[in-house]
């Protein structure tokens, strides 16, 4: 292993900026550069075929004026607003769950972790077949329970709520992150927190969730952002956008306008769009987050 | 045990149970004999259960090519990602305060770009590079540490550990590279056992890098595969599922040996 010392006219300083090269030319050459030339295209009009023609705002005015592009953008929102603080919410309260040493503990937090290593592929189709209305495991629980199960991603009306609860079984990402945050917290402040008489809801709401929230909003950001992008695997295999376009979603409409129709500017413009509201997300949440002076402290790192 | 501790076993027993029940569904649907009718009624097994179906889809399918593949993807991405990652926590948390926040800024600002909006800018940038159709496009990703959410969970746990230590390691003659190997990431070690995990994670189940930049089924991965499966019959459900199942086999071989590791280390340290 080599060290520092090979870059004896370099600050100590400078050497530890070193270390972030990597990272900044992944992030220019993979991210900032792609992203700008897609961006970009919003304002031409381009099929991949001929050269890009300047199309000023055309691009914008003709994805509004898409009925579908309106119903898109509800749609995933929908999938969003309730979904999301759900999956972190649920994350973060089996975390909770399982923080403490406990017979079998590892094997209970495998086995909440397990469905999230399923391939997203893997997982749409085991949930193609969970959600079969005749013969689907699901709905022939739910009929011998006596209830009338409704035919899920066939139904219009059933189809987006299916996809969320799908999305309730895939939640490892924000239980292994909540696990780690709640392990490198002090254990002493808790202990403190029980002898002084505190009780164990208490003690979750001033010593443990004031500690956690900058994690618990990083991964709601991760899991806003998470769900517009992911979601496009699911519904690709799972519903195509149907029935009757109930499924039909942002990333949706910019892969058919991109990739089906090779109106690439209509679907960059749809982009922006996107991006914005990603954007204006983010910024309700650290508005709703200083409010409440979350994440606003020594440890904050997020804000 | 009191009242308390032996609900909270029960619920996290329940909790366990629900999460393993699709896992389960999977499975056991995979099992139905091939011309077998489907169940009309809830059951914990096919009347018939048989293997049969994994031996068809290898007949089908050059599978075990496809597996190896996938194979290949992850020993490539995940040590890329945790070297670029860790590196770059590291190289943040020894920045100055305002410095630390740009990059900050910078990293979440990344995040929120929607993977679908490089999607056709990479494709003709790894034409370029001559990365198109081959491996070195399905791992890309790793050479910026794959996510910034990875590098911001390291940066986040290297500014936890005191400026004491990192002075120390300077003063007895460690280098930068020194420091982050034998005093930084010892220290991060739970996050970077979490890192390694989501990364294996995403690039074992990546579905949209090979459909975009593969084109021959040379460097296809088994996401792809049962893409194709699902085309080629659709309602053959035990048949569809034997190979969801294979295509999990490996995360979750994996996952299942890791709590024994764990338990072996931590018992180790005790004694």
């Amino acid at each position: 292993m080599s060290n520092g010392r090979l870059h004896p006219r370099l600050s100590p300083s400078a050497r530890w900026r070193l270390l972030l090269l990597p990272y900044a030319l992944g992030v220019i050459v993979l991210v900032i550069v792609p992203a700008a030339f897609s961006f970009a295209l919003a304002f031409f009009h381009y099929d991949a075929l001929s050269p890009p023609v300047w199309a000023g705002t055309l691009n914008f005015v003709l994805a509004y004026t898409d009925e579908l592009f309106l119903l898109s953008i509800r749609h995933s929102l929908a999938l969003i607003l309730i979904p999301v603080p759900l999956r972190v919410a649920g994350a973060f309260l089996l975390a909770r769950l399982m923080q403490r040493n406990g017979r079998f503990l590892n094997w209970f937090r495998t086995a909440v972790y397990l469905p999230s290593v399923v391939p997203g592929a893997a997982f749409a189709l085991a949930w193609l077949w969970i959600l079969n209305p005749l013969y689907g495991p699901l709905n022939l629980l739910l009929s011998a329970l006596g209830f009338a199960p409704p035919a899920w991603l066939v139904d219009p009306d059933w189809a987006r709520p299916a996809l969320a609860l799908m999305a309730l079984w895939q939640i490892g990402e924000g239980f292994i992150v909540s696990l780690a945050a709640l392990y490198d917290m002090p254990a002493e402040l808790e202990d403190a927190a029980r002898i002084d008489g505190a009780g164990s809801w208490a003690t979750l709401r001033s010593i443990v969730l004031p500690l956690i929230a900058p994690i618990l909003l990083l991964l709601t950001f991760r899991d806003v952002i998470f769900t517009f992008q992911e979601s496009f695997t699911q519904i690709y295999l799972l519903t195509q956008g149907g029935p009757y376009y109930a499924t039909y979603t942002m990333p949706l409409f910019i892969y058919e306008q991109g990739f089906d129709l090779q109106a690439f500017g209509v679907a960059s413009a749809a982009m922006w769009v996107m991006y914005a509201i990603t954007g204006l997300i983010v910024v309700a949440l650290v508005v709703i987050a200083r409010q409440w002076n979350i994440g606003t402290t020594e440890e904050t790192f997020v804000l | 045990m009191s009242f308390k501790a032996g609900s909270r076993a029960l619920l996290r027993l329940l909790a366990a149970l629900l999460f393993l029940l699709p896992l389960l569904w999977m499975a056991s649907a995979s099992l139905n004999a091939p011309g077998d009718p489907l169940p009309t009624s809830l059951r914990l097994l096919p009347p018939h259960p048989t293997l049969a179906n994994y031996g068809r889809i290898f007949r089908l399918l050059p599978l075990g090519r496809y597996t190896l593949n996938s194979l290949l993807v992850v020993a490539l991405a995940v040590p890329i990602t945790l070297v670029v990652s860790s590196w770059a926590g590291l190289g943040m948390a020894r920045l100055p305060k305002p410095a630390q926040r740009r990059w900050i800024t910078l990293s979440l600002a990344v995040l929120m770009v929607p993977g679908i909006a490089l999607w056709s800018t990479r494709f003709l940038l790894y034409r370029e590079l001559g990365w198109y159709d081959t491996v070195w496009a399905l791992i890309a990703p790793a050479w910026m540490g794959t996510s910034p959410f990875y590098v911001l969970m390291f940066y986040r746990a290297f500014r936890r550990i005191p400026a004491a230590i990192y002075d120390a390691a300077h003063l007895d003659g460690a280098g930068v590279l020194q420091t982050w190997w034998l005093v930084a990431l010892p220290m991060a070690r739970m996050t970077a056992v979490a890192v390694a995990l989501l990364t294996f994670v995403f690039y074992w189940g990546d579905f949209t890098s090979p459909l975009l930049y593969l084109r021959s089924g040379e460097h296809a991965t088994l996401p792809v595969a049962l893409q194709t499966l699902q085309q080629l019959s659709r309602s053959d459900w035990a048949l569809v599922l034997a190979a969801a199942v294979w295509t999990t086999l490996v995360p979750v071989a994996l996952f299942l040996l890791l709590p024994l590791l764990f338990n072996r280390r931590q018992k180790r340290s005790v004694s």
